[in-house]
């Protein structure tokens, strides 16, 4: 998957967790998810969680505190799509 | 080591299912935390208000160090819960009162624990109604000189929570006219008096109809 595809579909794994759908439909890899998305932390554990099924892969601790913005969710993701491929 | 650090995370919301998943959970509490849990004190406590209740007490942790040293990344399990003492009889009861504010929790009936990260020693008191849990955390095991507040509001709409809490907050100072909320250039809230940061370290939060803060005067 290219870093857009990963992207696209992230955009549907964040989506029921906020409100913010114009910040939503403009994201970029440099978008925060708690100040610009407007996501509460509470939820960050659901997006980890979602993002593991989608993409049949598992995120841990180290992983997951890096999740901050678009940029790094893609990083992590793309990461470990690649370990699964080997 | 003059901060603050709160939470609230409101129990209406949260998905009961999901929470008591070990993939879920798991990525909040350590095995030493989960196991905490399988002591007796807790037998009236529901596993979910458990685990949320350490995330509060964490989350605040980090708001706390956050302050300190903006580098640090919010890492649930790296925030390991080492002590926790609960009220004897403790039972989840409504939240009646529209608001709630004090300073210290003296003669309060709240859970307090003691954090451990890294080197550091950090100390928290939560209040859990059945609608809510809110946590405050310190630096020292003495709370008198910390301020707090939690309210109930009438919409769960971001900027309106945002208000609300600030609007909330501000109603603690007596020149409140003066009184203004802003952020550092690292996203933190500060407080401002006629546009000039004030060395009052103060955390906001809120979650759907709840809000809550906490400052921290000197001793």
């Amino acid at each position: 998957m290219t870093r857009q595809e990963i992207l696209n579909e992230l955009k549907k794994v964040i989506s029921p967790y906020t409100t913010n759908k114009e910040m939503l439909a403009q994201i970029n890899e440099d978008t925060d998810l708690l100040k610009d998305l407007k996501i509460n932390s509470a939820n960050l554990v659901d997006i980890i969680i979602d993002a593991e099924a989608k993409y049949d892969i598992e995120i841990d601790y180290d992983e997951a505190d890096k999740m901050m913005n678009v940029g790094s969710c893609i990083d992590v993701i793309s990461e470990k799509i690649g370990q699964k491929q080997q | 080591m003059l901060s603050t650090g709160n939470d609230i995370v409101s129990l209406n919301t949260i998905n009961v299912t999901r929470t008591k998943q070990p993939n879920f959970y798991s990525k909040i509490l350590t095995p030493t935390e989960t196991a905490l849990y399988k002591q007796s004190r807790f037998a009236n406590t529901p596993f979910e208000v458990f685990v949320w209740l350490l995330w509060s007490i964490k989350e605040s942790a980090f708001k706390f160090l956050q302050r300190i040293d903006t580098d640090i990344l919010f890492t649930p399990v790296k925030f390991e819960v080492s002590e926790i003492q609960i009220p004897f009889g403790f039972n989840l009861t409504d939240f009646k009162p529209i608001e709630l504010t004090g300073i210290g929790f003296d003669g309060i009936h709240t859970i307090k624990s003691t954090i451990k990260f890294d080197d550091l020693i950090l100390y928290s008191n939560s209040s859990i109604y059945q609608e809510f849990i809110s946590t405050v955390v310190n630096g020292v095991e003495d709370f008198s000189n910390t301020h707090w507040g939690v309210k109930q509001i009438d919409s769960d709409e971001v900027a309106f929570q945002s208000a609300e809490v600030r609007a909330f907050l501000i109603d603690n100072f007596k020149d409140n006219t003066s009184i203004s909320i802003g952020k550092n250039p690292f996203g933190i809230p500060i407080i401002l008096k006629d546009n000039i940061e004030q060395p009052i370290p103060v955390s906001l939060s809120h979650h759907e109809y709840y809000i809550a803060y906490s400052f921290q005067l000197p001793v």
